[in-house]
């Protein structure tokens, strides 16, 4: 049977993120405000009541404020007793006077401190839950959790098992949405509930000598398509964020959308082995009474009491599990294998296009295919690398938390581009008498099986139509657990003329980076081999190219982020090769070209492993 | 003429919204209209609900209850 379990939190946040900047406009600032501060208490109990009244436990994560607030700890106490509502720990809400008094800063996000005040803050913080609960909590979290600093709670506080340690796809897209003045950069990671590696946390571990020893959880459960294209603040598991995205009706106050973000979740139990999660975590900034942005406060409580209410009728349905975080933490490590994908095949829910992706995430990669354009891969992010990426103040990366991608449709273009240059995918063209058609313009759908420990997508066929020919193409995927590689195969299903020949072209354009401009190229290595021959090329923006007829391999080095990218094939008499780019396209490209005949089917593997 | 300050609500720039920009806008009382610092987008409050009903063009399916989510 399957099982939808959701993790509902909140955090008493006595100056809530926005109320001070917000609604205390016109003010000067003043943290320790009375009314900001009965507000926040305020708001807390309202949503604990809510989930309450919808049978409904959640996890109550104190903030380090709240911890110097009699009412919260007593408040906190009491839902335990009376709910069985865990009592955790959250690195969010640091703002308060005794924090500024201690810290002399105004920072709020625990990643982006050095390490000397990481460990410094998640002392103080654990030993002041210590001091007013008795003992230390076994969950905790913040927007993004770094490897650094999880692995130092959880040598220090071993108890520790579960954390919020990502906002899927918040990056650049949050960045821009908040006028370049939100600095939440952390692209790359899974949407949904993994075991994080030592290494870096967006990257979860292949095995047991890589297990940060947590539970990591999403910070919401986000739209798999419109997250990707758009603000993540606008399109997850948190009401307020939908009102954000004007995603209701603005007379009736319906929003649909959040059910069927939550139904779609809830569907992807089977491509799951039966299990799916949501997350609501809605901080009370959200719910002040001065409203939000365009929404009254009485909107704004509405939503909360619809979108809680969805999930207490889920519930008594028997269509849901609540849990607690370090319950959900127990269920989880129970039925994962460390290497057992996450996959979801999503289908656009609010535009109307039909669009589908189909997103899979293991400890080697995270990867987008975009059935829109036929099946090519938008998006890849290269976790084989287990790439070490320390980041903070002191280390090369003060905000910059993303994992690198090689793909990355939206910032690095993806099939179009303008004038010149190439754009990143993993596509194919086929040409036939000087015609050439990119499968990214074969828009199709696509269907999930699994065979033994592979997961396989098969494409519908498409048909391409060049001027005396029409092709009918199918493309299946397969994505065997621990492979670290992907085996694509085109079948010519159909030609209208039997006898016809056409060529087929399967390349992958990538470069790497973190956000929308371009990287120094000029550490790639690019090879391509025989086993016996070896053409090479140092990128140096030549436009240069090299083949070799019966290539096993053609292959990319990125020493910035430790990657050794290929694509092979076992075709004998397949051509590599690989293709520099110049300044205007900063990119390079490896491909295979091969003639096919009608029933024939052509197959290569883009592997991934750590360069080193 | 006096500065400026939030409305009742804090109306966000229906244009910079359409351009995935959230950015409040202020308010001005003399000449009763809202205007946007990012942009040079200028409206009374009529105008704001008007223009924040055009940027939900995108969303066709927003008020749709979806009951299926593949194509099998």
């Amino acid at each position: 049977m399957d099982k939808f379990i959701v993790n509902i939190i909140h955090r008493p946040e006595m100056v809530p993120e926005y109320a001070e900047k917000v609604t205390g406009h016109g003010k000067e600032e003043d943290i320790g405000r009375k009314e900001l501060l009965t507000e926040s208490l305020d708001i807390f109990k309202t949503q604990q009541a809510i989930a309450h009244k919808n049978g409904l436990k959640t996890t109550i994560q104190m903030t380090y404020a709240s911890l110097f607030n009699d009412e919260a700890v007593e408040l906190a106490k009491a839902d335990h007793e009376k709910y069985g509502d865990e009592i955790a720990l959250s690195l969010l809400g640091l703002p308060c006077e005794e924090f500024r008094e201690k810290y002399k800063t105004k920072d709020f996000c625990i990643w982006m401190f050095s390490m000397e005040d990481k460990k410094s803050i998640v002392d103080d913080v654990f030993g002041k839950f210590r001091d007013r609960f008795g003992f230390y909590p076994e969950s905790t979290g913040s927007y993004y959790m770094d490897a650094d600093l999880v692995n130092y709670i959880k040598e220090k506080y071993p108890m520790v098992k579960c954390a919020v340690a990502t906002c899927w796809e918040e990056g650049p897209k949050a960045y821009h949405t908040c006028n370049n003045s939100w600095y939440t950069f952390m692209d790359g990671g899974p949407w949904a509930p993994w075991i994080p590696s030592k290494q870096n946390v967006h990257a979860p571990a292949a095995n047991e000598a890589e297990d940060s020893g947590i539970v990591a959880i999403p910070h919401l459960s986000r739209d798999l398509l419109a997250c990707y294209d758009g603000n993540g603040s606008n399109f997850g598991t948190h009401p307020q964020n939908v009102l954000r995205g004007m995603i209701y009706d603005s007379k009736t106050w319906e929003f649909p959308y959040l059910y069927n973000l939550i139904d779609q979740y809830r569907d992807l139990a089977k491509y799951n082995n039966g299990y799916a999660y949501n997350m609501m975590f809605v901080g009370p900034g959200w719910m002040n009474k001065m409203g939000r942005w365009e929404a009254p406060y009485e909107l704004l409580l509405k939503s909360y009491e619809d979108g809680m209410a969805y999930y207490g009728q889920l519930k008594k349905e028997g269509k849901l599990d609540d849990m607690t975080m370090a319950e959900f933490a127990d269920y989880f490590r129970a039925h994962r294998r460390l290497t057992e994908p996450e996959c979801a095949l999503w289908r656009d829910i609010l535009y109307g296009s039909d669009k589908q992706l189909f997103w899979y995430c293991d400890p080697y990669m995270r990867v987008c295919a975009n059935m829109d354009q036929g099946g090519a891969i938008v998006d890849l992010r290269p976790y084989a690398a287990k790439l070490e990426w320390p980041v903070g103040i002191g280390t090369k990366h003060v905000t910059d938390a993303s994992y690198p991608f090689l793909i990355q449709e939206k910032y690095r273009a993806g099939y179009f581009t303008h004038y010149a240059g190439e754009g990143t995918v993993r596509s194919a063209k086929l040409t036939h008498n000087g015609e050439e058609v990119d499968l990214c313009l074969c828009r199709t759908k696509a269907h999930f099986s699994e065979e033994g420990r592979t997961r396989i997508l098969t494409l519908d066929p498409v048909d391409i139509e060049f001027y005396d020919l029409t092709v009918k193409l199918q493309t299946k995927m397969y994505f065997e657990e621990g492979s670290s590689r992907i085996k694509i195969e085109r079948t010519v299903l159909e030609m209208s003329d039997p006898n016809a020949e056409v060529e087929l072209n399967e390349y992958m354009v990538a470069c790497y980076g973190t956000t929308e401009y371009s990287e120094d190229m000029t550490n790639v290595v690019l090879t391509v081999t025989d086993g016996a021959k070896t053409e090479r090329i140092d990128y140096a923006y030549k436009c240069r190219e090299a083949q070799l007829t019966g290539a096993t391999e053609a292959v990319a080095v990125v020493p910035e982020i430790e990657t050794r990218v290929s694509l092979s094939c076992e075709k004998k008499d397949a051509v590599g090769y690989i293709k520099e780019g110049y300044a205007f396209s900063p990119m390079f490209t490896l491909g295979y070209t091969t003639r096919l005949k009608d029933k024939e089917v052509f197959a290569t593997w883009l592997n991934l492993a750590k360069a080193n | 003429m006096a500065q400026s300050g939030k409305g009742k609500l804090n109306y966000r720039c229906p244009s910079c919204f359409m351009r995935d920009l959230d950015i409040d806008m202020f308010y001005d009382k003399d000449k009763k209209e809202y205007h946007c610092i990012r942009c040079q987008y200028v409206g009374t409050e009529e105008d704001v609900l008007e223009k924040n009903e055009l940027v939900r063009f995108r969303y066709k399916d927003a008020m749709k209850r979806f009951t299926k989510f593949d194509f099998d």
